[in-house]
């Protein structure tokens, strides 16, 4: 039985993109019988998987296989020559998103395992074709309009778009704003003696996934653990 | 520094910008006699009336809010010179003239608290606005160049506040572009005998041309 355990600790080390990549779906051929592991191929009656059966896994399932030399890759259908075409033709208008949206992340981690070495190259020509576009729009363009290539965009260059927009943003703001000083977030109204306040009930905190959590009056902090399972 | 998880790469806000720039020294003329005043950073004053003085920024802008003093504009912020200054910008496509670091934040301040104080106000406030978008046209030209090969970025004479606005997206970017150069690498090392065309690939450019 193939079993395979991954460590968190190394999630610390990657970047955001990297830990998500993990969970695309690639296609491998299988070079040997796998026993024990036939809930991967939903064709097969026995549970195990044949030799030379070609099955979807998850990315980091696909390179533990492809280490341990059981399993070989097929390169995505994200980066064919279909793809490969319409990039040359004009890259800013390649819908990534829909197609893969970790597709540069993919793609960097697939090179050295797949039988294609153009791959390296038609990754970095992508990204250079859009950087251009990406740059142009992020700064400057007016912010009520959404331009009409951001469904476009990967997860990594939207990335990007987003920290120049922020930045150019939090200034706009900055120059038409005069007073630094804001309320402190614990204080959300009027003081009251604190055995009205505690008649009234707890005070609640808006989380940020919109639940209430009760906290308390004196430092503020959370008084129930927004993540225990109840 | 700022983690790759980290969300938010901007290190800091406007406003922390604008904290660091009020650190810059401005003359003031005290309309009031105000005794010496013995702060943690040093000791300012007395300040007697119609004599000029050198302060922080924070302090003539205190000091002009309760009424105690006027605020000289400095002599870059004269229109004579920023026309100059601007001319300049125009003429050259890829140099940056020479300002003070914070002139963006100084002159917010100095229109937002000192309006009488400042000479054609409205006029210096349409030149400072040109000269910042002619640089920061200039900025976005130069980051269009970034390429694999861009290995650092040199910007000379940028501002404070212009350097803040476009750090995150082109640290993010030179990140990105670093990181899809190494497949180019590895397809190397496979193949040994065929070598793909990295050699031709052009002169590595360390520096952007100034």
């Amino acid at each position: 039985m193939l079993t395979y355990r991954r460590s968190l600790n190394c999630a610390r080390s990657f970047g955001k993109f990297v830990v998500c990549s993990w969970k695309e779906l690639v296609s491998v051929v299988f070079q040997v019988t796998a026993n024990g592991v036939g809930l991967l191929d939903p064709g097969s009656e026995t549970n195990s998987v044949e030799q030379g059966a070609k099955i979807d896994v998850t990315f980091w399932l696909a390179q533990e296989l492809y280490l341990r030399e059981a399993a070989s890759i097929n390169l995505p259908m994200h980066f064919n020559q279909k793809t490969r075409k319409e990039v040359q033709a004009d890259p800013e208008c390649v819908d990534l998103r829909s197609r893969c949206p970790y597709f540069y992340e993919l793609g960097y981690k697939i090179a050295p395992m797949v039988a294609d070495k153009e791959l390296g190259t038609f990754i970095s020509l992508t990204f250079n074709g859009r950087y251009k576009e990406i740059l142009s729009k992020s700064h400057g363009a007016a912010f009520a309009a959404v331009p009409k290539f951001l469904p476009r965009l990967t997860k990594e260059e939207t990335n990007l778009y987003e920290a120049a927009r922020n930045s150019m943003i939090a200034f706009k703001e900055w120059r038409l704003g005069v007073s630094r000083l804001e309320g402190a977030s614990v204080l959300g109204r009027k003081r009251k003696p604190i055995i009205e306040r505690e008649e009234e009930g707890p005070m609640l905190k808006k989380l940020y996934n919109g639940e209430n959590v009760p906290i308390s009056i004196f430092t503020g902090e959370l008084l129930q653990d927004p993540y225990a399972i109840s | 520094m700022a983690g790759q998880s980290d969300p938010h790469v901007s290190l800091f806000s406007p406003a922390e910008i604008e904290f660091f720039a009020e650190d810059e020294m401005v003359d003031i003329v005290p309309n009031l006699r105000v005794e010496a005043l013995n702060m943690i950073c040093g000791d300012y004053g007395p300040f007697t009336p119609q004599i000029p003085a050198k302060v922080p920024l924070w302090l003539a802008v205190a000091l002009k809010k309760r009424g105690k003093c006027a605020i000289r504009p400095p002599e870059w912020m004269s229109v004579e010179r920023l026309t100059q200054v601007l001319e300049a910008e125009r003429d050259s496509s890829r140099e940056f003239q020479p300002l003070p670091f914070h002139y963006v934040e100084i002159t917010k301040l100095l229109f937002h608290f000192a309006q009488d104080d400042i000479p054609d106000m409205y006029l210096v406030k349409s030149m400072v606005e040109d000269i910042r978008d002619v640089r920061f046209h200039k900025v976005e030209l130069g980051l269009e160049t970034f390429t694999n090969r861009t290995q650092a970025v040199k910007l000379k004479n940028l501002s404070a506040m212009e350097a803040n606005i476009i750090r995150p997206f082109s640290v993010r970017a030179l990140q990105a572009f670093y990181k899809h150069d190494i497949p180019d690498v590895a397809s190397q090392t496979a193949a040994t005998v065929n070598r793909p065309s990295m050699a031709d690939r052009g002169p590595r450019r360390t520096l952007r041309p100034r």
